[in-house]
């Protein structure tokens, strides 16, 4: 089981300390964290290695939307993207999801059982990233298991 | 909902004060995990010693300015029970999750607000701490002060409703 790198933007220290707590005692992975206070440190640490970022959505200079839009457009499509956030209208979360590409959205406060909800689908057993090759493998051999049946 | 010219309003209209209520019902029993009243009396109460956590909802047109005031005993317990451990009152942690609240409920109130009416976006919040603090209005805006308590805790909830400029 390698390391799971994920990057945790929020412009409270509080709450990046929250994600990670949470985080590490759902036990889906062994995390190393890189940690930012708004988009813009984000994309600055951003070296393309992440595996899953936990994004907030206010933050000062760059807001998550846009950091997250910044991430798509670099062409990084496959990297899940998380929106933890005290935004709670539904226009926000279609902007979020539809607009920045997101996604998962999950709304402060937040509970281990909520986090484990919208982020369990991307971990294996074994607490390796679910790759899609593996997400398809599941599917077929789902399908399979069905045509057997 | 429209609101009328806010200089011929006296008060906030009753069904914005009781969705900000429902709000910081709902977002602090979410957050400290136990059941949160409001209290209809607020006179009496004295200048605080404690925190006091800002942030607005607003449009182009109006600002409800939210500041949860927060005795230090309840933002002490406030800490324990988010964080797991008592902060420390004086260290930048305990703003910063002040700060951080009212960033919660302030989601809050604009997703229940915008049911009567009133579509606003949250600002980024700030805090406030010492002793012997006094909420001022010096232009006299519809204001609304709101009592609550907690098993452990008690706090107060002032919001205002001003014309953006």
């Amino acid at each position: 089981m390698g390391k799971i790198k994920a990057l945790v933007i929020d412009d409270s220290k509080i709450m990046r300390s929250a994600v990670k707590r949470t985080l590490n005692q759902l036990m889906l992975a062994d995390f190393e964290y890189i940690e930012a206070k708004d988009g813009e440190e984000a994309l600055e640490k951003f070296n393309g290695e992440i595996d899953i970022m936990f994004v907030d959505w206010n933050m000062p200079n760059m807001t998550g939307v846009e950091f997250a839009k910044a991430i798509r457009d670099k062409g990084y499509e496959k990297i899940p993207i998380i929106m933890v956030t005290a935004e709670k209208s539904m226009g926000k979360v279609d902007k979020a999801l539809n607009e920045g590409g997101a996604n998962e959205y999950i709304t402060k406060p937040f509970t281990a059982d909520k986090m484990h909800k919208a982020i369990n689908q991307y971990f294996d057993e074994e607490g390796n990233m679910a790759s899609d090759d593996e997400e398809d493998g599941k599917q077929k051999s789902f399908f399979k298991s069905i045509l057997n049946s | 909902m429209k609101l009328d010219n806010l200089t011929e309003l006296d008060k906030i209209p009753e069904e914005i004060v009781c969705k900000v209520r429902e709000s910081v019902v709902n977002t602090i029993e979410s957050i400290i995990g136990a059941d949160v009243k409001y209290v209809d009396e607020t006179n009496g109460e004295g200048p605080l010693n404690g925190i006091i956590g800002n942030i607005n909802v607003f449009n182009s047109e109006h600002t409800l300015s939210l500041m949860l005031a927060i005795p230090k005993d309840s933002a002490l317990h406030f800490s324990e029970v988010f964080m797991g451990m008592e902060l420390p009152f004086e260290s930048d942690d305990m703003g910063d999750l002040i700060g951080e609240i009212s960033n919660i409920l302030a989601g809050d109130v604009a997703a229940n607000v915008e049911k009567v009416g009133f579509h606003g976006q949250s600002s980024l919040p700030t805090a406030t701490r010492g002793s012997d603090l006094t909420l001022f209005m010096p232009n006299k805006p519809p204001t609304e002060k709101m009592k609550f308590i907690a098993d452990d805790a008690e706090f107060w909830l002032t919001m205002v409703l001003s014309e953006s400029k």
